[in-house]
């Protein structure tokens, strides 16, 4: 065991705070590959990874972060940087012998004390370069067809010195395709055939209205794994992601709209038991115990959407009271369960339960366009009002 | 030097009991527990039945509201964790008698039932629950949180409940609720 965890690549994460800022180190035993971006107060680093990595983290406390998780997709993986405040910004650099990333993280005008490491830190920004275009490649062709219009950038601030790529991205999914038709109303209306349109005109209207570009995560009737639906928005780095279902129930007289964030549910009894294995020191299993996760120093997650509850709760409460006083729908609020289709998705993300299909009123509106017009206009104004409050840099 | 050898021998032979005795104590408390529910059953089986039961509570989505309601059974208590287990799914399959809808669809049956050392029961169901679901987030959230809560709450050492269809670990039922890993309950969907 020993020797087989010597021969893969190793990843040594560790944390130091300095007068002003906060320093994340990421050490590997080979070249990195990697990009951070902010969310909020989430630094995501992405570490191009065709092959697994061991991860050995010590464990910290820091003024500047909060906690640190990780995910691993197709072919990278994926770490979140929990900071104690919003307004943080963060440097990257890139060096080499050992191969580490170095990311200090602190408010604008950080670190005038301890010129030495920060000086370093920029001397060789090199690394970053080659990478960059490669991720970005990634899918540029589909953009370019689907985008209509460039869409304009009026209420979205532009972004200060952050390694600006371009527009960003929303990832809408229509729930369900293909031979998975989702719900059934009964005079026999199906979930899939009702949360494309919706979903289109919310990306005509998200695209003539904000600066963000929309990828659908299928554009026809076809069958699209929840795996893929989440894929494609990281593979996006999207901004947000906004699956688009319409529900169904037992009871007859169920009706209303309800947006859902993810649920931990078992996840976070399985994360601290994680978390203390990993780090099998009494001290840690006391602080597990004693307090939230949020306060755990390093949560172990193969959930990538854990980082972002926080912020999906908001969304969706921003999209939810918009379609309660649009449509006029009885409301049944903001809920958590543990949707597979959130779970990997590396930003905020809800999904949207526009109405009940089992409910033959709702099933009657549910088809008509102007209903699903106006659902889409609440969906949009939600969005619009979250990344008001919560602009993504 | 030999009454040496054999003292040593002695001292080992008792060793090696005390560590196996260790071994089985601590090794799964919770197996332990289920053979002495088994071992006395088993007597009293012999004995002529006198037929126990155990009163265990369901939950059932209410029409009324949108939240659980919980509904008493009687199941017979001379079994096994898992047997007793399974006649509560059993028991929840059969539906609601205070007219509260199926989260079921019809001819949905138990295959099997297992509760693991670590508190994690596996309920696994025929290829009906997931391919004749009626889909709809609200009523898959019913269905898979029907089951675990009714399986945590009577039995204190279940703890997690993991659902699986014809005998396969499932991504979701319906495509909503992940089913990927075990599930704690959900006392919340539950009506005061």
């Amino acid at each position: 065991m020993l020797s087989l965890s010597q021969d893969l690549p190793t990843l040594r994460l560790s944390v130091k705070d300095f007068d002003t800022y906060g320093q994340v180190t990421i050490e590997s035993t080979v070249p990195l590959s990697t990009h951070v971006e902010k969310h909020t107060a989430i630094f995501v680093v992405r570490i191009r990874a065709d092959k697994h990595f061991v991860i050995r983290r010590e464990s910290f406390q820091s003024r500047y972060i909060k906690s640190i998780g990780w995910a691993r997709g197709s072919d990278y993986y994926m770490l979140t940087i929990n900071v104690t405040d919003v307004d943080f910004i963060h440097e990257a650099a890139n060096l080499t012998n050992p191969h580490r990333l170095i990311i200090d993280i602190g408010l604008p005008g950080m670190k005038t004390a301890e010129a030495q490491e920060s000086s370093v830190s920029r001397a060789r920004p090199s690394q970053k370069a080659p990478e960059k275009p490669k991720v970005s490649e990634e899918k540029p062709e589909e953009t370019v067809r689907s985008e209509r219009a460039q869409p304009k950038s009026e209420n979205i601030p532009s972004p200060i010195s952050a390694p600006s790529q371009g527009i960003k991205t929303i990832v809408i999914d229509p729930g369900h395709g293909g031979l998975e038709a989702g719900a059934k109303g009964r005079s026999g209306t199906l979930e899939k055939s009702l949360t494309l349109p919706i979903s289109k005109k919310l990306k005509s209207i998200i695209e003539r209205n904000l600066a963000y570009r929309v990828v659908l995560t299928r554009e026809n009737d076809v069958d699209v794994s929840l795996e893929n639906r989440a894929a494609t928005a990281n593979n996006n780095r999207a901004a947000l992601f906004i699956s688009i279902h319409v529900n169904g129930s037992p009871r007859k007289a169920a009706y209303g709209s309800e947006t859902f964030f993810l649920s931990l549910n078992a996840t976070d009894e399985e994360a601290r038991r994680l978390a203390y294995m990993e780090n099998n020191s009494s001290e840690i299993e006391s602080r597990i115990s004693s307090e939230r996760d949020d306060d755990i120093m390093m949560i172990l997650w193969d959930m990538a959407q854990s980082a972002f509850i926080a912020q999906s709760s908001q969304l969706a409460e921003n999209i939810q009271t918009e379609l309660n006083s649009l449509l006029g729908t009885k409301n049944r609020g903001i809920k958590q369960a543990p949707f597979k289709v959130l779970t990997g998705v590396a930003c905020p993300a809800v999904l949207v339960e526009v109405a009940f299909i089992t409910n033959p009123a709702e099933e009657k509106k549910l088809i008509e366009e102007d209903f699903q017009d106006r659902v889409a206009q609440a969906i949009y104004r939600g969005i619009a009002n979250f990344l008001r409050k919560y602009p993504l840099e | 030097m030999d009454t040496k050898r054999l003292l040593l021998l002695g001292v080992l032979v008792v060793a090696a009991i005390i560590l196996v005795l260790v071994f089985f104590r601590s090794g799964g408390e919770e197996k332990i527990k289920e053979v002495s529910v088994e071992a006395p059953k088993e007597q009293e089986k012999s004995a002529e039945q006198p037929l126990q039961t155990k009163t265990v509570t369901l939950f059932f989505l209410s029409e009324e509201d949108s939240l659980l309601h919980p509904e008493e059974r009687e199941i017979s208590d001379n079994s096994s964790l898992a047997h007793l287990a399974s006649q509560t799914i059993e028991e929840l399959l059969k539906g609601s008698r205070n007219g509260s809808p199926s989260s079921f669809p019809d001819e949905t049956k138990l295959r099997e039932l297992f509760v693991t050392g670590e508190g994690i029961a596996y309920v696994d169901f025929s290829g009906e629950i997931s391919d004749r679901h009626t889909s709809g987030s609200t009523a898959e959230i019913f269905t898979v949180f029907t089951v675990v809560n009714s399986l945590t709450y009577n039995f204190k050492s279940i703890k997690r409940v993991f659902i699986l269809v014809e005998g396969i670990e499932r991504e979701t039922l319906a495509g909503h609720i992940d089913l990927s890993r075990p599930l704690l309950p959900r006392y919340d969907l539950v009506a005061n």
